[in-house]
This record gives C-alpha cells, sequence and structure tokens, in this order.
C-alpha cells in the first residue's frame, strides 16, 4: 500500500461517522437515487448511480465496521481498497458529481448521498487522487488567496472601472458597515458589472457596505476538492474580516458553494457561532423588496425562465425571493419542469468546471437542461450564480441554441433609475 | 462642441441611427483588438463597419462572436491571466457590435464599456498604461459626427 493511499484509506475511516454508517446500513438499493441524477438519466450509464459512487467507501466501511464485512475481509471475500480503484473512482466523484444533492432529497430512507460523497471526497483528495483542476484551484486557495488567482491590485482595477463606470464610489475596508459584499472569482474575471450593480442596489436602498481587502473571494475550493481544513481557513478568512470591520450581515455572492460554506457550514467549520449574519445576495435583494427598498422602473417584456441554482434553491431553501424579485420586473416569467427545489443542476457545479477532462461529459449531462429549456422556450434564462452562467452559456453553445443567460443582481440594478446619490445610513 | 465626459457621450451615441452604432463601435473595439488574437472578432468588426451589411450577414457574424465570446470565459477554479481575460471583454465589445435586434438599445455605449474593461483587464496583468481610453473615445465619436 502506498503512502499516499495509506493515508487516504485512514482519512476515510476517520470520516465514516455516525450518520454515514446509519445511510449505508439503510440503503434499500432502490435505485431512486439513479433517477435523481442527472449523469446518470442523460447517459444511461448505471456506473453513474450515486450511491455506486461511493462503492470503495461503502466496502471500507463493511470491512472495518461491520462484523459480517470483517469476516468477509478475514476469508478473503471482499478486497480492499486499492490505488487504482481509486483512480479509476476520481471520474465518478467528481467528474459526474456537481453535489448538487438532488440524489439526497429523493432516497425515500432519507440518506443524505451529497454529504457522503463530500466525506469521500476527503479520502481521495488526500490520497492524492483529486483532480488536477480543482487540485490547482486549492492550491491557488492556499497561495494566493483565490482558486483562480485573482489578487488584490486586480480587484482594485475592477473597482476603478465601476466607479468611473456607474459613477457610485465602490467602498474597501469600511469600519462599521452595514453589509460586507463578497465575491467569487468568477465575478471578478467574467462579470465586473455585478459589483457595479451592487452598488447601484446599495446606493438606492441607502445601506453602507464595504469590500475588505483581506478577504474579498468567497469561493470556496476547500468544498469541492473535500478538504475541511482549507474550508475552514477560507470561511475564517471571511470571519476574521467581518468580526474586525464590525458588519452585520456577510453577503455571499452569486456562486453556490460560497453560500453553502460560509452560510450552512461556516459555523461548524469555525466550531462557534458567528456575531454577524450570512445571506446570499439574492436573499439580501428578498428582504430589500419587502421593506421597499428597491424601486425599479419598467419590465422586461420578452419569455424569460429562472435557472435555480442548486446551493441556493435545494441546499439553502431559498426559492421564493428570486421569483418575487423577477416579477418585479418581468412582464413575461415562465418557470421551468421541476424549477425550484427539484431544479436540475447546471452540470457545472461542485467544481466539475473545473476539471477539463470532464467536459465532453458535461455537455452528455448538459442535456437535461436543454430539455428544460425546450419544454418552455424562452428567449433568455435568468439565474443567480456566475458559474451557472458559464456552463449553461457553453451548453447552449454545444447545442447551437441562441439563448442569452443574465444575472439576476444585473437585471435588477439595469431597471433601478439611475444613481441619485444617497447617503450611507449612518455615514 | 468637443465631448468632455460619460454624460455627453452617451446621450451623443443614442442619437445616432443602429448602423452608425455599429460602425462607430467598432472603431472604439479596434483600439484593443491586439488584447484578442481571434479572427472572428476581427470578421465582425469589419462587418460592423460596412453600413450596407445585410440581415443575413448580421446573424452569422453575430454567431461567430458570440461563440468566440463563450469560448473566452475563464471557468470556475482555472488559473487565468488578465493578459488572456481582456481577450474576453474585446469579445463582449465585439458581440456588441454585431448584435442583431437592437432598436432602442444603446450598442455602441455597450462596446465602449466592454472595451474599457479590456483594459482594466490589461492594467490588472501588469502591463499598467493609462489608455484614457474614456477621451480616446469621446475623440473618436467627436471625429466621426463631423464626418
Amino acid at each position: 500500500m502506498s503512502a499516499s493511499l495509506e493515508k487516504g484509506v485512514r482519512v476515510l475511516k476517520e470520516v465514516i461517522d455516525a450518520p454515514i454508517a446509519s445511510y449505508f446500513s439503510s440503503c434499500v438499493h432502490c435505485g431512486l437515487c439513479a433517477e435523481a441524477c442527472l449523469f446518470y438519466t442523460e447517459t444511461g450509464d448505471p456506473k453513474y448511480t450515486p450511491i455506486h459512487k461511493l462503492e470503495p467507501m461503502r466496502r471500507l466501511y463493511e470491512q472495518e465496521y461491520t462484523v459480517l464485512g470483517r469476516l468477509k475481509k478475514l476469508i478473503g471475500l471482499s478486497k480492499a481498497v486499492t490505488d487504482a480503484e481509486l483512480d479509476e473512482w476520481r471520474e465518478l466523484v467528481y467528474n459526474s458529481c456537481t453535489l448538487c444533492g438532488r440524489c439526497s432529497v429523493v432516497c425515500p430512507v432519507g440518506n443524505d448521498i451529497v454529504y457522503m460523497v463530500r466525506k469521500f471526497r476527503e479520502g481521495m483528495s488526500a490520497s492524492g487522487n483529486a483532480p488536477e483542476g480543482i487540485k490547482g484551484a486549492a492550491n491557488r486557495t492556499i497561495t494566493i488567496g483565490s482558486p483562480m488567482g485573482v489578487k488584490l491590485p486586480a480587484v482594485k482595477a475592477q473597482m476603478r472601472h465601476v466607479e468611473a463606470d456607474y459613477g457610485l464610489p465602490i467602498p474597501m475596508d469600511v469600519e462599521g458597515a452595514e453589509y460586507l459584499v463578497m465575491l467569487s472569482s468568477m465575478e471578478i474575471m467574467n462579470f465586473p458589472e455585478y459589483l457595479g450593480a451592487i452598488a447601484k442596489i446599495m446606493n438606492q436602498a441607502g445601506k453602507s457596505w464595504t469590500l475588505c481587502s483581506t478577504a474579498f473571494e468567497a469561493t470556496n475550493a476547500g468544498m469541492q476538492i473535500g478538504n475541511s481544513d482549507l474550508a475552514r481557513v477560507i470561511v475564517s478568512r471571511i470571519v476574521e474580516a467581518a468580526e474586525k470591520l464590525k458588519v452585520k450581515t456577510v453577503i455571499s455572492p452569486e456562486c453556490g458553494h460560497a453560500y453553502t460554506a460560509l452560510r450552512l457550514e461556516g459555523a461548524n467549520l469555525m466550531g462557534r457561532s458567528f456575531g454577524f449574519k450570512v445571506r446570499h445576495i439574492i436573499e439580501v435583494l428578498g428582504e430589500f423588496q419587502e421593506q421597499g427598498l428597491l424601486k425599479t422602473e419598467g419590465f422586461e417584456t420578452d419569455r424569460l425562465t429562472f435557472h435555480d441554482p442548486c446551493q441556493l434553491a435545494r441546499r439553502g431553501g431559498v426559492i421564493k425571493q428570486q421569483r418575487g424579485l423577477m416579477n418585479m420586473v418581468a412582464k413575461n416569467f415562465v418557470e421551468m419542469p421541476d424549477a425550484g427545489f427539484m431544479n436540475w443542476c447546471c452540470g457545472g457545479g461542485g467544481g466539475a468546471s473545473a476539471i477539463e477532462e470532464g467536459e465532453e461529459l458535461r455537455m452528455e449531462a448538459f442535456k437535461k437542461k436543454k430539455s428544460q429549456f425546450d419544454a418552455v422556450k424562452p428567449d433568455r434564462v435568468v439565474t443567480a450564480c456566475a458559474n451557472c452562467r458559464i456552463v449553461m452559456e457553453e451548453g447552449l453553445e454545444h447545442y447551437k441554441m441562441n439563448l442569452p443567460v443574465v444575472g439576476l443582481t444585473e437585471m435588477i440594478a439595469d431597471h433601478i433609475p439611475n444613481p441619485v446619490v444617497a447617503k450611507p445610513e449612518g455615514s | 462642441m468637443a465631448t468632455t465626459n460619460d454624460k455627453e457621450f452617451r446621450v451623443k451615441l443614442e442619437t445616432l441611427s443602429v448602423s452608425q452604432q455599429r460602425q462607430v463601435a467598432a472603431l472604439f473595439v479596434q483600439r484593443v483588438l491586439g488584447l484578442s488574437n481571434d479572427v472572428r472578432i476581427k470578421a465582425a468588426l469589419d462587418m460592423a463597419m460596412r453600413a450596407d451589411i445585410s440581415d443575413a450577414e448580421l446573424a452569422v457574424v453575430s454567431q461567430a462572436a458570440n461563440t468566440a465570446r463563450v469560448e473566452s470565459y475563464a471557468q470556475c477554479g482555472r488559473d487565468s491571466d488578465w493578459n488572456t481575460q481582456a481577450g474576453l471583454f474585446v469579445a463582449k465589445a465585439a458581440v456588441s457590435c454585431v448584435r442583431p435586434d437592437v432598436e432602442g438599445q444603446n450598442l455602441a455605449w455597450d462596446a465602449a464599456m466592454q472595451v474599457r474593461v479590456a483594459r482594466t483587464c490589461e492594467a490588472a496583468s501588469g502591463d499598467v498604461t493609462d489608455h484614457k481610453e474614456a477621451e480616446a473615445q469621446y475623440a473618436i465619436l467627436d471625429d466621426f459626427l463631423s464626418k
């Protein structure tokens, strides 16, 4: 057994906790999780059945923690996990799983398969079997602070552009601001207009906000690769920044796993509660709408549909806010089949879009999203995740569908009258 | 009167016909064409410069430019450099130049803004040169209007 395999197996044994033991022992092999996974439904290949993706971990659980399994191992009826096997399983655990959570919610016995996949990724990562693309992102997160290598001067350059473009200040390191706005590298690099939209919305709402020079990046590569230590480090940078600046709320950007890491798992990763709230930007916009702080003008008249990012809608339960916002600015908003809680993933979440060798499979899986679009024939698609946006654009391009994809925050900002610079609260 | 700020710039652009907007937008993008090495972008600009472009021609170059734009995205978790990233915004600007069905939209303004982001990316890459892009765009527009 190689040293890396030994380490991976040790980590796997450690992460098999009570929930995982109960999930393995209660699986009734019904196959419902297969029908919930777009990698299975679009390829028909049984190896993409979600519970099957965990087979090496299941065997290890059985061999280590059940009497029958120990016996089988002893008499050679159950083979040991090998390097070659984990190498083969890389495609199943990373390329063909976006951690979308659909399998977890259809399981009739309540097995949280995503939780298990994430634990399995811990062992895969420790044994050196994570895909190169995700390893690179994790390494850059450690050394530079951003999975895409975005540094502060680049953020400042974008800030200057947005300030000139929108005529509004982009505050940084403002102590006592109400909101700390986090960004994802994807927004900084591909969609700097997101930052302008935030400035415009906050200005109209009369809210004080700030970026932080020591923690502007929310993307959590630790969650994606399966390394809770790294996930903790990334979350702790944000927590330290929020506490230093004494903000009341940290706003997670339009990035699914950033939201899950910070909002849903952050406190557990840190082992303590936070002295501030964590909200997704869509939750904040929903609150502003409820409080009458969003005043939009005009309507989009073309046929629009909304793609729910998995982490936001299914894992986070944020479903009605985006619909309220859509109806605020759209006259012809149509829902796709399965929209909301059971929406189908774009196919690129959970680090999958960082894996170059997974591209062909991703395009195959995108047929599910395409079928949702085909069912309602929208003129444009709106979403609230920069990664979903790009993955869908690539899929649409691949299938020669002329269907623009836009961000909800930017769309709302487009309907806000041009700035009459208001004084933020407390300034 | 010479254009001196974005407010005037935007208003003047809005007064142009769609064809004129395409032409002036293409002139803006040509200044940053060196940041992209995609032949589809150059082809889109060449078409946008033509006053007699047909709807069919527009559809073809628009599709090609859009493909170039989608292929230029920095993908989640991938290592990217800002020089390459500038190419994305050049592509976005070119898409604006040849966008079909744009009645009532200020495509030249959109292109001008994307060109400025391309310059921002160039600056972020470390090649910090103050191109005074806004002023250059004002001059291009004034020159275009004076002809």
